[in-house]
């Protein structure tokens, strides 16, 4: 999972563009000199013409004012792209973060003089909140338009950072250097690569310091960068440093409080976020943190020695039954996998609103992941926040539970290709069906020679240039560890992580680890996969045609010919789950031509290739059950567990009879419980065979118990009754 | 299902009339759909022993003339004591004065329907409009002795709605009798339809854009969760649905009367047990709970012999 820009615009050095009125006061300002700056920004107040005043309003941080003055100003000069250049930069400041207005005055600008090097460095500064990759461009042609602009050559050096390619980003620092001594972003971004290579970056935060002792900004800039390596805890000293420095830094406080946020420190949290938005920091990211916050008194917490886990109350009752045994699950496998003890108990929050979610991870709405890891805290989606059939719940809690694992083994020094990859991997490593499936989209991008070499694969997740690159890395990422577990087994995959630990990078682990070149690992892998992908890629215009004659084929009711083509296109591309695909063709018209056995025979290939749709998996559960075989429909039925447990009381009574029939009392008494906690409205029916099932395991007390409930609300309930006589028989 | 009766409540001497109305569905879908659920209510219906009067108006009779005149013939032909249920399939409109049930021609409103069921002498009466925007029509429905339920909470509620699906499920479904009294009533029919309407929004993630109300004190708020506190929902719970079982058998034997009044007694004795439970210990309460059921169970074990 990525993470956003958190650092706003650049401060400024060189102000091209800027009345010699403004640069004064922007030059003191850049200097640390509080009180010279502030008495030059309100003496621009009192000047004649708005624009010098939204100057001076915009220096005093009064941005609405500035704003106002900016539009007066415009209204007198429509056709001064500075002010438009300038009146975006207000736009673009944390305070604002309205990059989509911001870009359409840098546009405007741009209309007015094409080459104007502000708007070319605005539009970048826009491209880089998301991680466009346009920002280095936009970046390069503003340095082309006016070569000296060290802003520019500043942004370049953050943007190679984010890329995890430090020496370009040392070049393009070096360069903003030798523009500017004072390149104080320069400075930041070479203190940055020195903390994100675990040296000490203080050589340069002492020259910052000396030219501006209260530019907080420097450390937050390397605390953006530690954060974006997941480096949380280090992140947080550096914002901690940052406000030491400039107390009045609300972009810093609000960015403490959402890392201690993420860190499951919430009371500290909430107090950081508070004061910025008591400051006036009232933008999106703190206000959504701190609407989260509010909602934490609607969550249960259930604490075991190795885990803490929040649910919302509404479903925590349901969930707490399957997620709290497959975590305790995951991390006794991942102790003995990964050969760490993790020094904590694990945090999983688990939200059923999507966009708490999102907002617990980024501070924003939006966010396309279902899981997110930061040290030993994980939050993730709830089952009932996706639509059925969208989202594993166990396979992502598996996923990100990696990550709590190889994070902690390697003090998070790893590249996020390897713990993403690692993390895919072991989706598919404790059932096979679980991982997600090769997609049509990463068959294309594997026929248009779109993947990345693996020194390289840390950029299809930070920065990708294509719409589907980073669900196409995630697979390219676990494949690589696929092939490296089949190429030299998992113990190299152990070493590997071990080796980046130390802070080797990806080239040298590869060929240290493994033995051999980058590149020619780069060869090795894509023969590998194009074993698994050449023949899908080869076929792949023509399953399309055979998949769709299927579904024509099915509309028409021409059975035996869905059932032949269908079967063809699952025979070329095996791993379609998706939409309407052959398995589900050649099922429904097997069931409309009465041939339940090779109904089962297909949805079982369904399922066992990772299909997830529950309504399906049900069906084939109950021809299962009626074929005689209980075994297979309880297994079936347990798949739909890991997908969408909630909401379905029908499904739970059904596996609990099922359990109760195959004489497994514990699959039937946690079944039951279920049924239960659904807060069915038969609770009568739920509380009898609860009572059944811990009747089976010889535990009167408690069937006693469900049975007084059960009988409690419906006295009259016959079935209840005679099990309730032969309890009190039996104590006789 | 098997065997759904109509209930013994529904007193054997007096008749029950249950209409149901398919309205116009506008689009094939919607034809079938509501078409099919008014045949499964004719058939659970027509399945019951209790030999009710049974009106299923659907496809061609769905017009305004044949409601009318339906419900002309039991104004006629109905007593006091009888029962009378109208169900209503379909689509409805509300224009911010009068409900509009869609029918094949004409439509009939609320105030047309209100005079018309308020001929029906039967003291006994259960409206439930499952329609788009039904909540414009309580007002014009309700009246002592008659529950009212409807699909949305008010007439601005257009969209089409699946709670008529699920009340024909309760219909049909055990799981409906919450006190396995083997006898589905009203409000059981009622919080078992809104409670799967809510979970089919949820589970398609889609907005609800229908919330269920009942009233039956002909005078209150048509209310979302009928309760003591809002006073609606005590005519609801004694007007049985569907019966199911063999209970009416029992009824019928005078050899196990006293049985059944022991039983009665037991019941009743329950009910005061469980009033008191507040101020009892945990433990009391149990083993007082626990040897009125064993009781209980033991009559019932004699009776069903």
């Amino acid at each position: 999972m990525k993470l956003p820009v958190l650092v706003g615009a650049m401060a400024l050095v060189a102000h091209a563009a800027l009345p010699p009125r403004v640069t004064e006061c922007r030059t003191h300002e850049y200097h640390g000199k509080q009180a010279e700056a502030r008495a030059c920004f309100t003496r621009l107040l009192s000047a004649p013409d708005p624009y010098l005043r939204a100057e001076g309003q915009y220096g005093l941080g009064n941005y609405a004012a500035a704003n106002n003055e900016f539009k007066a100003a415009e209204q007198r000069n429509p056709k001064d792209a500075n002010l438009k250049v300038r009146w975006g930069r207000l736009l673009i400041e944390p305070f604002n973060k309205n990059y989509s207005d911001a870009a359409s005055l840098f546009q405007e600008a741009l209309e007015i003089d094409k080459k104007h090097s502000g708007a070319l460095f605005g539009m970048a500064l826009a491209a880089s909140n998301g991680f466009d990759s346009k920002a280095t461009e936009f970046a390069r042609q503003a340095l082309e338009a006016e070569p000296g602009l060290v802003e520019a050559q500043e942004l370049l050096a953050q943007l190679a950072l984010e890329d995890v390619n430090f020496a370009k980003a040392i070049e393009e620092a070096n360069k903003a250097l030798k523009m500017s001594p004072e390149a104080l972003d320069a400075m930041a971004a070479l203190a940055a690569v020195e903390a994100v290579e675990d040296r000490n970056p203080d050589v340069w935060l002492k020259k910052i310091a000396a030219i501006n002792p209260r530019y907080g900004r420097g450390h937050a800039i390397v605390a953006h960068h530690l954060v974006l390596n997941r480096r949380y805890d280090e992140g947080i000293a550096l914002y901690r440093k940052a406000l030491e420095l400039d107390p009045s830094y609300l972009e810093a406080r609000s960015q403490l409080g959402i890392n201690l946020m993420r860190m499951g420190k919430e009371a500290e949290a909430k107090q950081q976020l508070e004061q910025a938005f008591a400051a006036g920091f009232k933008e999106s990211s703190t206000t959504n943190s701190l609407r989260l916050i509010d909602s934490y008194k609607n969550f249960a917490t259930y604490k075991t020695p190795l885990s803490v886990l929040k649910l919302h109350k509404r479903e925590a009752e349901l969930l707490r039954i399957y997620f709290e045994p497959e975590l305790l699950k995951c991390i006794s496998t991942y102790e003995k996998k990964y050969k760490v003890k993790l020094p904590v108990p694990v945090q999983l929050e688990v939200y059923p609103d999507h966009e708490d979610f999102a907002v617990r991870t980024m501070g924003m709405p939006g966010l396309g992941a279902s899981g997110v890891t930061f040290g030993t805290v994980v939050a993730m989606d709830s089952p009932s926040g996706r639509k059925p059939g969208t989202f594993h719940w166990a396979a992502t809690l598996w996923h990100e539970m990696s990550h709590v694992f190889v994070l902690t083994a390697t003090r998070h020094r790893v590249p996020r290709w390897f713990t993403e990859g690692v993390a895919v991997q072991e989706e598919s490593a404790i059932y096979p069906d679980w991982g997600d499936r090769m997609t049509p989209e990463i068959l294309m991008a594997i026929k248009e020679k779109k993947l990345l070499p693996v020194a390289e694969l840390d950029r299809g997740f930070i920065r990708p240039s294509y719409p589907n690159q980073v669900i196409v890395s995630y697979f390219q990422g676990g494949r690589v560890i696929d092939f490296i577990k089949a190429r030299w087994g998992f113990d190299k995959v152990l070493a590997m992580m071990n080796a980046f630990a130390k802070g080797t990078d990806t080239p040298e682990v590869v060929q240290t680890v493994l033995g051999v070149a980058p590149a020619e690992f780069d060869k090795q892998f894509l023969a590998y996969l194009e074993k698994e992908a050449g023949p899908v890629i080869a076929k792949f215009d023509e399953w399309r045609k055979v998949l769709r004659a299927a579904a024509a084929a099915l509309k028409e009711k021409k059975h035996d010919e869905a059932i032949a083509e269908g079967e063809k296109a699952i025979a070329m591309y095996r791993d379609y789950v998706e939409g309407a695909n052959g398995y589900e063709i050649v099922g429904e018209a097997a069931l409309a031509k009465g041939d339940k056995a090779k109904a089962i025979d297909v949805y079982q290939r369904y399922a066992a290739v990772g299909g997830r749709k529950p309504d399906t998996l049900k069906k084939l559960a109950l021809l299962q059950e009626q074929a005689g075989d209980k075994r297979a429909a309880a297994a079936t039925l347990e798949k739909v567990n890991f997908i969408y447990p909630i909401k379905d009381d029908v499904m739970h009574k059904r596996l609990g009879e099922i359990y109760l029939g195959l004489a497994n009392s514990p699959g039937a008494i946690r079944e039951f419980r279920a049924w239960l906690a659904e807060k069915p409205n038969d609770r009568a029916d739920a509380n009898y065979h609860l009572a059944r099932a811990y009747h089976a395991a010889r535990q009167s007390d408690k069937a006693e118990e469900h049975l007084l409930e059960a009988l409690e609300v419906a006295p009259g309930f016959r079935p209840a009754q005679k099990l309730l006589l032969e309890l009190n028989a039996q104590k006789k | 299902m098997a065997g759904l009766v109509l209930s013994a409540a529904m007193l054997p001497a007096a008749s029950v009339h249950f209409v149901t109305v398919a309205g116009l569905g506008s689009e094939p879908d919607y034809e079938q759909r509501f078409a099919s659920l008014a045949k499964e209510v004719d058939k659970i219906v027509h399945e019951s022993s209790g030999e009710p009067k049974v009106y299923t108006l659907s496809g061609e009779a769905g017009t305004r003339a044949r409601l009318t005149e339906t419900l002309g013939r039991i104004a006629r032909e109905a007593a006091a004591d009888d029962t009378f249920v109208l169900m209503l399939i379909g689509h409805g409109s509300y224009d911010g004065g009068d409900y509009k049930f869609n029918l094949r021609g004409p439509d009939i409103s609320a105030t047309d329907l209100a005079a018309a069921c308020d001929k029906i002498p039967a003291g006994r009466q259960l409206i439930v409009n499952t329609t788009s925007a039904s909540g414009g029509a309580m007002k014009a429905l309700q009246r002592p002795n008659r529950a009212v339920i409807a699909a949305t909470r008010s007439g601005s509620e257009k969209n089409a709605t699946v709670f008529g699906r699920f009340w024909v499920e309760a219909m049909r479904d055990p799981a409906a009798d919450v006190d396995k009294n083997e006898s589905i009533t009203a409000l059981e029919a009622f919080r078992y339809a809104d409670r799967k309407t809510a979970s089919f929004y949820e589970t398609n993630k889609r907005i609800a854009t229908e919330h269920a109300v009942l009233e039956d004190t002909g005078k209150g708020d048509p209310a979302r969760n009928p309760n003591d506190e809002n006073g609606q929902g005590l005519l609801s719970a004694r007007f049985s649905l569907v019966r199911h079982g063999a209970a009416q058998k029992a009824a019928a034997n005078p050899a196990k009367q006293g049985l059944l009044a022991r039983k009665d007694d037991l019941e009743a004795r329950i009910d005061r047990l469980k009033l008191e439970k507040a101020a009892m210990s945990v433990e009391v309460y149990k083993r007082q709970l626990s040897a009125l059921l064993i009781q209980l169970a033991q009559v019932q074990e004699e009776l069903d012999k």
